[in-house]
């Protein structure tokens, strides 16, 4: 071959690798009508997708540094990072890219409201919360307290704790106008909502070099204290299920399951360092960041462990499509 | 800057500097190597142990006592933490708070290994070796033991040495800097003489020398200087007398001139003494022009660089030459110029210069010689050499004066100088036309008996 036709040929090669490396990544499907939990696993960013029996059985890797990921209904899941400047939707059935948002960096959670079908973002260095479609158009924003992160919804309110302030934010879902500020305490992250007795229950870390160890109860439509249930070190995952409230104490790898009105049904250590826990059809899922675990406890024991990827730090559920 | 001793003493200076930085670099590296490694192995012995202590489960009050307990009896600070908090256990939430180990030393401690640091640590605000032990159970980092010694209290123990060493370090380099430069100022001190001596040279004064001390470089220079500061000086004196001797040859003809021509003028000579009187004034300016002349022969010849084409000649005709040109002169005094040479002596010179040498000589040999006497010119072959003596039986030169009649304007007899006529110049003339010819004249005599003027010319090569 000539020196020409050998450049040609490079330069071909070349052009190849380039346009395929400039395709949009697209990963493994995930059926439409599968149940899965995944765990978000933040220190090398990847999405495990796990089944009822355990098994992983796939796996989103990424190269962006995701801090976290929320289901947008049932076939939709967003990515997003603290450091990043856009937030990533993909639909699960095709594995593919559906869009792209541009936000400011500072993004410190995303919350999705079922009900009206909008998704909420915190973010930390605008200290706001805007509200958008599924479609990923801004419909409001709202100045808040410092670093605003856990939220939660009911009805047409939305809660939100500013992570180093010491007020919770209630807003109107629809224009997010300011209703309500309650006094909190600092660093309180973990929200849930227990509407049969009308509470917003918080957790936290607590401040400075003291722990804290209580979960509070507030009245969620005038945000008085209705109670302190004591807690091991620092309960940050809080999460209501049907007939319980499950929280985790990531000072102490404990697992409390309390009733509505507060009393611990029965507790277990588990996990090292767990940030997060959810239901997942009759189990009780925790997530070890340390350890890299996700456990399936059912009945008050361990059922399973399954390993996933470094920093297990949310679970997404999906069930009940059958 | 000037000085070369102000540089060398810079440059020496700032070694000295420099030796010391490197010094006191190279000791804190020695004894961070040394003694830092030797606590920090001391802290990872005493913390492996005590690790021992933690079994499982929850870190309890009771061993965190433990450790407060043995941390009274050691000299290293030790404690035990199990507040998650200060574990970084928060990490990925956005802390607002010093925590005591960071994220990825969690990940060393969680995976069983144990952390070492070394630097400043803002809890305690300074600096320190510190280990990091932890106590881990099912992957869980239920806490840690931490050993740390203050880093200060190592440069505590050394600050008063350390301020010892700048102050000594800082006496050291004053010290040393004033005896190097006390040493750089006396072996400076021939030079300094040197140029100051050069110096002195420069302005005129030739008499300056300077003192020799040493056999050195410098030594050898000063006397060599020396050397040079005398030829100078000679020279000097040479032309200072040269310049004053015909300055005063020239002023005693031109006073005679300018006396009986203003005589002559003012008519103080009657008209019976005139014709004397001229011919006075016509005999010394002739002298003035055979002294110009001769001088400016010799002051060509002294600048004469290029080499003289020396060609062959018949010596003895030559020699019969200048017998002709001299004969009047010889026959004014009844003197008998005898010649008595070998016709065959070829010699290499040049004709101008050789018959001037012979007129020159034997114009001296006429003149010195008394009345109906006689000249004895010879020529001989020897040793491929032609041997030309004259010999005259005149007033002869004392012992004493023999060695400096070729100088110039040297007489023998200097009250008679002008009466004889000559100028002083002639034989100089005669031993510089002989350098250039390559040949040598050799003078012996004795007062009132006589002369005799040895010549040696090269002949020609065959």
């Amino acid at each position: 071959m000539t020196l020409k036709k050998w450049a040609f040929f490079i330069f071909s090669l070349v052009q190849i690798i380039w346009l395929a490396g400039c395709s949009e990544k697209s990963f493994n499907p995930i059926e439409r009508e599968r149940d899965f939990i995944a765990s978000l696993n933040i220190q090398e960013p990847s999405l495990d997708f796990i089944d009822e029996q355990g098994n992983v059985f796939t796996t989103w890797s990424f190269e962006k540094a995701y801090s976290g990921a929320l289901l947008l209904g049932d076939d939709r899941v967003l990515l997003y990072g603290h450091q990043l400047d856009k937030i990533d939707v993909y639909t699960l059935s095709t594995g593919k890219k559906l869009y792209s948002k541009k936000v400011k960096i500072g993004t410190t959670n995303v919350y999705y409201a079922k009900n009206v079908n909008q998704f909420f973002i915190t973010n930390s260095k605008m200290n706001t919360v805007t509200s958008f479609d599924k479609e990923g158009n801004e419909l409001a924003s709202t100045q808040l307290g410092n670093y605003p992160m856990s939220m939660a919804s009911y009805k047409d309110q939305l809660y939100v704790i500013n992570y180093k302030d010491t007020k919770l934010t209630v807003l109107a879902i629809e224009d997010l106008s300011v209703k309500q500020e309650w006094p909190i305490e600092k660093s309180s992250h973990g929200i849930a909502i227990v509407e049969e007795t009308n509470e917003l229950w918080i957790g936290g870390h607590g401040e400075g070099s003291k722990p804290n160890s209580s979960v509070k109860r507030y009245d969620l439509m005038t945000g008085a204290v209705q109670g302190v249930i004591e807690m091991p070190l620092m309960p940050v995952g809080l999460t209501k299920t049907e007939d319980n409230v499950l929280v985790v104490s990531h000072g102490h790898n404990e697992l409390y399951v309390t009733d509505f009105d507060g009393n611990v049904k029965w507790q277990q250590e588990v996990g090292a360092n767990p940030f997060v826990v959810n239901q997942f059809n009759d189990y009780i899922v925790v997530a070890g960041y340390d350890d890299h675990t996700l456990y399936f406890i059912k009945e008050g024991q361990v059922q399973k462990t399954v390993d996933v990827g470094k920093g297990a730090f949310q679970l997404l559920v999906r069930e009940g499509k059958l | 800057m000037k000085k070369i001793s102000t540089r060398i003493w810079l440059l020496i200076f700032a070694f000295l500097i420099i030796t010391v930085v490197f010094m006191y670099v190279l000791t804190d590296f020695l004894y961070e190597q040394l003694y830092v490694e030797d606590t920090e192995s001391t802290m990872i012995e005493v913390g492996t142990k005590l690790q021992t202590m933690y079994t499982s489960g929850k870190v309890t009050d009771e061993f965190i006592a433990a450790i407060e307990h043995y941390n009274d009896y050691s000299n290293l600070n030790i404690f035990a933490v199990r507040n998650p908090r200060e574990l970084s256990a928060c990490v990925p939430f956005d802390i607002d708070y010093e925590t005591l180990i960071g994220a990825e030393e969690r990940q060393q401690l969680l995976a069983g290994e144990y952390v070492q640091k070394i630097g400043y640590e803002p809890r305690f605000d300074r600096q320190l070796i510190s280990v990091v032990l932890p106590l881990v159970d099912q992957n869980r980092l239920e806490g840690i033991i931490y050993i740390y010694f203050p880093l200060a209290k190592i440069s505590e123990l050394a600050s008063q040495e350390v301020i010892l060493l700048f102050v000594s370090a800082f006496f050291f380099l004053i010290v040393i800097s004033f005896f190097v430069y006390k040493g750089l100022r006396h072996i400076m001190r021939p030079l300094n003489e040197l140029q100051t001596a050069v110096e002195q040279m420069s302005y005129g004064n030739y008499e300056t020398r300077v003192p020799v001390n040493s056999s050195d470089e410098i030594g050898k220079l000063s006397s060599t200087f020396n050397d040079m500061a005398e030829a100078i000086q000679r020279e000097d004196e040479v032309q200072k007398s040269f310049l004053a001797t015909v300055s005063h040859e020239l002023r005693t003809p031109i006073s005679y001139v300018k006396g009986y021509s203003e005589a002559m003028q003012d008519g103080i000579i009657s008209d019976t003494q005139k014709e004397e009187t001229i011919q006075l004034i016509v005999r010394e300016a002739n002298r003035m022009e055979r002294l110009t002349n001769e001088l400016l022969q010799l002051a060509r010849m002294e600048n004469e660089q290029k080499e003289i084409i020396l060609y062959p000649i018949p010596l003895t005709e030559t020699l019969r030459e200048v017998q002709q040109i001299l004969m009047h002169q010889a026959q004014k005094k009844d003197i008998t110029l005898q010649l008595t040479a070998d016709d065959s002596l070829i010699v290499k010179a040049d004709e101008v210069k050789l018959k001037q040498i012979f007129i020159n000589i034997i114009e001296n040999a006429i003149n010195y010689s008394h009345e109906q006497s006689k000249v004895e010119i010879t020529a001989i072959e020897n040793n491929e050499f032609a041997h030309i003596t004259i010999k005259d039986y005149g007033i002869g030169i004392p012992q004493a004066d023999l060695s400096h009649v070729t100088e110039r304007f040297y007489r023998v007899n200097k009250a008679r100088s002008r009466a004889d006529g000559g100028s002083g110049l002639g034989l100089s003339i005669v031993e510089q036309l002989l350098k250039q010819l390559l040949g040598k004249i050799e003078i012996e005599s004795e007062v009132e008996k006589g002369t005799n003027v040895k010549i040696t010319i090269p002949l020609m090569e065959e």
